[in-house]
């Protein structure tokens, strides 16, 4: 990892975190904020794959349908931010959906340690499944009884946890020693 | 390739380069544990993650794909199973530098790495043997795929086309793909299991020939594909042609690391075995069948006169374990961790100096000292021993 991807790392942290926090205090305003977000990351996603289509996908065998996909999801975004000021709870159980994958994946991982006799099998276990209880908890609460704003602080939480990942990435050692 | 060639052939190829059955047995074990040592396997026995030389399926699905994920990734998959050919090739037509560092890491046989890999082992434990045999036979099976998770470069579409030997030579057959690991490979129909596909450049799923799913990895079979890097232009990959090379050049490269040539050249392969165990090699690599197991033990015995036992991942585990932490260096695991380690090291070194940071970074220990992940100091340690 170069300096400029660790400061880059860093610096998504700390704003993932002041962000948290902004929609913490204010939740109220927070739900449409968060559908914004969404929209604006499809955006960004449609422009990224375009990038990606003049950098690498046009030498691949069937690379065209990259700049396809590119063009749809830049119209997808389009729509998405036609959405925002509608509000849409979809997207907020979408993202809480890959949450919970995350969660089943973390299961799946402690069953296949412990099969191994690994040590570290219950720790996999209890993540998954607080990541799977936590997203269907949100949802319950959140949708089926109404309660929109208990799904921004869940939200806020998940932010806090990636914020804290990129932050830790930031700092974890990388090089490897080689001698000659 | 499977246990039946990192296992059993390799012990026939050990054999046949001279080594006695206890020293075979020790290199085929090490040759086929390549494919074992995961990060969760380390864990259990509280060995260093760092010299993990494969990945579960898992954990690839739980790792994140992040710069330092993608990089730990790339490690272990280039310096174990897609050793690079040329790190310096050019792409025939202009493209960005993140294309060419990627197309750079496409494992082919008879690189300048693998000259690399196998003069490390040179006199060193019977573990590094087993370990750059792995490396090697690896280069054959899995030619024309890169060990990091890439679209643009892993990818295949369904242009494929098995080759079957016939009265006339060779009958095309369609092969179909299917995504359910849990059904086994049906060569019968040509109906094999490949990874499904993913438009992102760094999933896991185009990782190495997980697209064109185990055909790499079966000694028997012929078949035809369009490689996404390869502009359009065929590929017949000819498995009972490379198993072939791979056998006879492990056989050369050992005897190279028993001291019976001075140098390893590459492009070379031991010719001077006898003809009927020649026969033997061609029929059980051309023979159509999943598992060539039974077939590779039983030339095995034959060799060496000895009884081959079934490869058990156990085996030196409890050793090591209970080992105190100053002789854990001393153990059967703790050499393979030292030549995983060194093999990791110099590959990682390889692709560094090449202007490429897909598989992290890597620090001259003479120049700058000692920085970074800390499991690497067991080489230092070594070094000065």
């Amino acid at each position: 990892m170069s300096r400029f991807q660790r400061v880059k790392s860093l610096i998504f942290g700390v704003f993932l975190i002041l962000f948290a926090v902004a929609l913490f205090t204010s939740p109220t305003e927070g739900y449409p904020v968060i559908a914004a977000v969404v929209s604006a990351l499809v955006f960004i996603y449609g422009f990224r794959l375009l990038i990606y289509y003049f950098r690498m996908a046009r030498h691949m065998v069937g690379g065209k349908s990259t700049l396809c996909q590119a063009i749809i999801i830049l119209d997808l975004a389009l729509f998405t931010t036609s959405m925002v000021s509608m509000g849409g709870v979809v997207i907020i159980i979408y993202l809480l959906g890959i949450y919970a994958f995350t969660g089943v994946v973390d299961i799946l991982r402690a069953f296949e340690a412990r099969n191994l006799k690994a040590s570290n099998w219950k720790l996999k276990l209890a993540t998954g499944l607080i990541s799977v209880l936590f997203a269907v908890s949100l949802v319950v609460v959140g949708v089926v009884n109404g309660n929109l704003q208990i799904i921004v602080y869940g939200y806020c939480a998940v932010l806090l946890y990636s914020a804290i990942v990129k932050i830790v990435t930031a700092f974890k050692r990388t090089a490897i020693v080689y001698i000659q | 390739m499977n246990s039946d060639f990192h296992y059993y052939a390799t012990y026939c190829a050990a054999q046949l380069a001279g080594y006695s059955h206890d020293e075979c047995l020790a290199i085929a074990y090490c040759d086929c544990f390549t494919d074992m040592c995961s990060k969760t396997l380390l864990s259990k026995l509280n060995a260093p993650a760092a010299a993990a030389t494969t990945q579960l399926h898992l954990e690839m699905v739980d790792m994140r794909t992040d710069i330092i994920g993608l990089q730990d990734i790339t490690r272990i998959w280039s310096s174990f199973h897609f050793l690079p050919y040329d790190l310096y090739a050019e792409p025939p037509k202009r493209c960005s530098k993140k294309y060419k560092n990627k197309y750079r890491l496409i494992c082919n046989p008879n690189g300048e790495l693998l000259k690399e890999t196998v003069c490390l082992a040179k006199d060193k434990s019977p573990q590094a043997v087993g370990l750059a045999m792995h490396v090697l036979a690896d280069t054959w099976a899995h030619r024309y795929f890169a060990g990091t998770p890439s679209l643009v470069i892993n990818n295949t579409n369904r242009y494929f086309y098995e080759l079957i030997p016939s009265e006339n030579g060779y009958t095309e057959k369609k092969i179909t793909f299917r995504h359910s690991t849990t059904t086994p490979d049906d060569p019968d129909n040509s109906i094999y299991t490949a990874s499904l596909f993913s438009n992102s450049e760094k999933s896991i799923m185009n990782l190495g020939h997980g697209r064109a799913g185990h055909l790499p990895d079966y000694s028997f079979i012929r078949y035809k594909y369009l490689p996404a890097w390869g502009n359009y232009e065929e590929i017949l990959k000819d498995n009972p042609s490379d198993y072939h090379y791979a056998f006879y050049q492990m056989v050369y490269a050992m005897k190279f690391l028993r001291g019976a040539y001075d140098s390893f050249e590459t492009d070379t392969y031991d010719t001077e075995v006898d003809e009927n165990i020649q026969k033997e090699v061609e029929r059980i690599i051309n023979t159509r069948q999943l598992n060539s197991d039974n077939d590779w033990k039983a030339l095995g015995e034959k060799l060496s006169g000895c009884e081959i036992e079934p490869f058990d991942v156990e085996k030196y585990q409890w050793e090591y374990a209970e080992a105190d932490k100053n002789s854990k260096d001393d153990t059967f695991l703790g050499k393979f961790i030292l030549a995983a380690l060194a093999q990791k090291s110099m590959v990682t070194n390889k692709i560094y100096s090449s202007g490429s940071r897909l598989a992290g970074y890597s620090i001259d220990y003479g120049d700058k000292g000692f920085k970074g992940i800390r499991a690497f100091k067991s080489l230092v340690r070594e070094e000065e021993v």
